[in-house]
C-alpha cells in the first residue's frame, strides 16, 4: 500500500474499532477509477477470523457534482430497504478526524463490474432488460413510505420541472467559462415549452446509466450506485437521462448500448405501471442534454481554475459537452437530419 | 519556437501510452495516464484548429448581425456596432481571440432570444433569422467535435 492508502486504513481501523467495540484492522487499500464525484477505495475489514469487503466513499476536495453527501447515503439506504439492488450501506460519518474528510462506507459487492466496456456481449439483452425494469421499480416506489421527505424536498408536481431547469441553467451560467449558445438555446426551448405535470411524484436516481450500476459475468445487475444526484421529482427525468445518446454514442441505435430504445422504454413502462407521454418524454430528453451540458462545464471550471487537477474532469469538461451539443442541435435545430431519433415515435 | 507543436503533443501521447502506461503501479494510476493521452490529444486536435475556428466563427457571427441589424431593438443595435466597429481587430493570440469570441457569442445569445420573441407583424423575418443562427450553431457543434477513443 502507498503512502495514502496506509493513513487512510490507519484512520478506517480507528474509526471500525470504535463502531464496533472490538479490534478491526483495515488493509488492502486500492483507489478505484473512474469515480469522479468521490474519492472511492476498495478496503478488506478483518476482525477474528472475519474478513469484509468494504467500499468507502470519501468527500472529494472538488468534484464533477456538488453534492451531499447525507442525502446520497439516504437515497442508498432507502433503496436497499425497498429491495433494490444497491450496496449495503453501512456507516455515513461526518468527522474529519479519521481520514482527513466526512466518508461513507458500504459493503462490497465482489466479483463484478461497471465498465461499459466490460459489458459481456453474450448478455446485453438481458442485463437491459434488467436495467430498465429496475428504474421503473424505482420509479414505482413511493418516496414518503420511503421516509424520503425528511431528507429531500418534495416539490410542487406543477413546478418541479422548471425548478430543474432553473438549478441547470443557473449552473451553466454561474460555472461557464465560455458563453455557451446551444445551451443557452435549450434552455429558452424548455422554458416555452413546459411538460405536463408528472404522473406521479418518484424517487429520481438523477445519474441512472450504464456505468453507475454493478454486473456479474453472468450479466445480473447486483448494485446501483452513484446516487449522490437523488431526488424526489418525475420519473421521466430518469427516464430520459438513461436514454440520452451520449451514453450509446457510437451506437445511437442502442440505448446506453444494450437493447434499442424502444424495448428498454417497454421493461421500463411494465415495471412502473406508467406510460410515456411523448410530449412530456421529448421535453425531459432535451432536458436531460441540457443537465449533462451544466455537470460538464462544471467539472471543466473546476478543473481550468486549478480546484481539481484530474484528467477526467476535463475531458468531461471537453468532450462531453462537445457530444452533448451536437445531441441538442440534433434535438433542436429546424436543420437537423435527427440522427438521434425520438424513442417514443 | 517549436516547430512542429502537434506532432510533439502526438508523440507525448504515444510515449505515455506505450511506455510508461504499462508500468503503471495499480488499475487507478494506469486510469489516470490513459485520461491524460485522451487529453492531450484532444488539446493537440484544438491546437491545429483553434484559431481557424475563432476567425471563421467571428466572421460568421458578423454577417448575421450585420443583416439583422436595422431590424434589431435600439439596445441590440449598439452593440451589434460595437462588435461591428472592433472587426479588424485581428490579433491571432489565443487569449484575445477567446475575449472577441465571448462578446460575439454572448450577442448572439441575446439576438437569438430576441429572434425568438418578437414573433409578430414580422414573424417570417424573424423565424428566418431563427433558422440562420441554427445554421451557424450546427457549424458552432460540429467545428467543436473531437477524434477520441471514448
Amino acid at each position: 500500500m502507498d503512502e495514502r492508502a496506509e493513513a487512510l486504513a490507519e484512520g478506517l481501523s480507528r474509526y471500525l474499532t470504535r463502531q464496533r467495540r472490538a479490534d478491526w484492522t483495515v488493509t488492502g487499500g486500492a483507489r478505484i477509477p473512474g469515480g469522479a464525484s468521490r474519492e472511492t477505495w476498495r478496503f478488506v475489514a478483518g476482525s477474528g477470523g472475519e474478513q469484509h469487503g468494504i467500499i468507502v466513499r470519501i468527500d472529494p476536495e472538488t468534484s464533477l457534482i456538488d453534492t451531499d453527501r447525507a442525502l446520497e447515503h439516504a437515497a442508498i439506504d432507502a433503496a436497499y430497504r425497498a429491495g433494490i439492488p444497491a450496496p449495503e450501506p453501512l456507516y455515513l460519518e461526518e468527522d474529519a478526524s479519521f481520514i482527513g474528510r466526512p466518508f461513507s462506507i458500504m459493503a462490497e459487492v465482489a466479483g463484478c463490474s461497471a465498465s461499459a466496456e466490460s459489458l459481456p456481449p453474450e448478455h446485453l439483452e438481458k442485463i437491459g432488460e434488467q436495467k430498465w425494469r429496475w428504474l421503473g421499480r424505482i420509479a414505482a416506489l413511493d418516496p414518503a413510505e420511503l421516509g424520503l421527505e425528511s431528507v429531500m424536498t418534495l416539490p410542487d408536481p406543477q413546478a418541479c420541472a422548471m425548478e430543474q431547469v432553473d438549478y441547470w441553467a443557473g449552473v451553466i451560467r454561474d460555472d461557464e467559462i465560455h458563453p455557451n449558445p446551444i445551451a443557452e438555446a435549450a434552455v429558452r426551448w424548455l422554458r416555452r415549452n413546459p411538460p405536463p405535470p408528472p404522473q406521479k411524484l418518484s424517487l429520481v436516481h438523477g445519474d441512472y446509466r450504464t456505468g453507475n450500476f454493478l454486473f456479474s459475468p453472468e450479466g445480473e445487475i447486483r448494485a446501483i450506485l452513484d446516487w449522490e444526484m437523488a431526488h424526489i421529482g418525475d420519473p421521466l427525468e430518469d427516464l430520459a437521462w438513461s436514454l440520452d445518446p451520449l451514453w450509446s454514442f457510437n451506437q445511437p441505435q442502442l440505448a446506453g448500448q444494450l437493447i434499442p430504445h424502444r424495448e428498454a422504454i417497454a421493461h421500463w413502462e411494465a415495471a412502473s405501471g406508467l406510460k410515456v407521454d411523448p410530449h412530456a418524454f421529448r421535453w425531459w430528453r432535451v432536458f436531460a442534454s441540457v443537465k449533462g451540458i451544466g455537470i460538464w462545464i462544471s467539472s471543466s471550471e473546476d478543473y481550468h481554475h486549478g480546484a481539481a487537477k484530474l484528467p477526467i474532469l476535463a475531458i468531461a469538461g471537453w468532450l462531453m459537452t462537445d457530444r452533448q451539443e451536437r445531441i441538442l442541435c440534433d434535438y433542436l435545430s429546424p436543420h437537423s437530419q435527427h440522427l438521434f431519433p425520438e424513442a417514443t415515435a | 519556437m517549436i516547430p512542429k507543436p502537434g506532432e510533439s503533443i502526438a508523440h507525448i501521447c504515444a510515449r505515455i501510452a506505450t511506455d510508461l502506461l504499462p508500468k503503471a503501479s495499480d488499475d487507478y494510476a494506469a486510469a489516470d495516464l490513459a485520461f491524460l493521452t485522451v487529453m492531450l490529444s484532444m488539446v493537440q486536435q484544438d491546437f491545429e484548429r483553434f484559431a481557424d475556428v475563432h476567425v471563421r466563427e467571428h466572421d460568421e457571427m458578423c454577417a448575421i448581425f450585420r443583416g439583422a441589424r436595422d431590424r434589431l431593438p435600439p439596445d441590440l443595435q449598439a452593440r451589434v456596432d460595437a462588435v461591428l466597429g472592433h472587426d479588424q481587430d485581428t490579433s491571432l493570440l489565443a487569449s484575445a481571440l477567446n475575449a472577441r469570441a465571448d462578446v460575439t457569442t454572448r450577442l448572439l445569445i441575446d439576438v437569438h432570444a430576441w429572434a425568438e420573441g418578437e414573433a409578430g407583424p414580422e414573424a417570417a423575418w424573424d423565424v428566418d433569422l431563427d433558422g440562420e443562427i441554427w445554421r451557424f450553431l450546427d457549424r458552432y457543434a460540429a467545428n467543436r467535435t473531437y477524434e477520441a477513443a471514448l
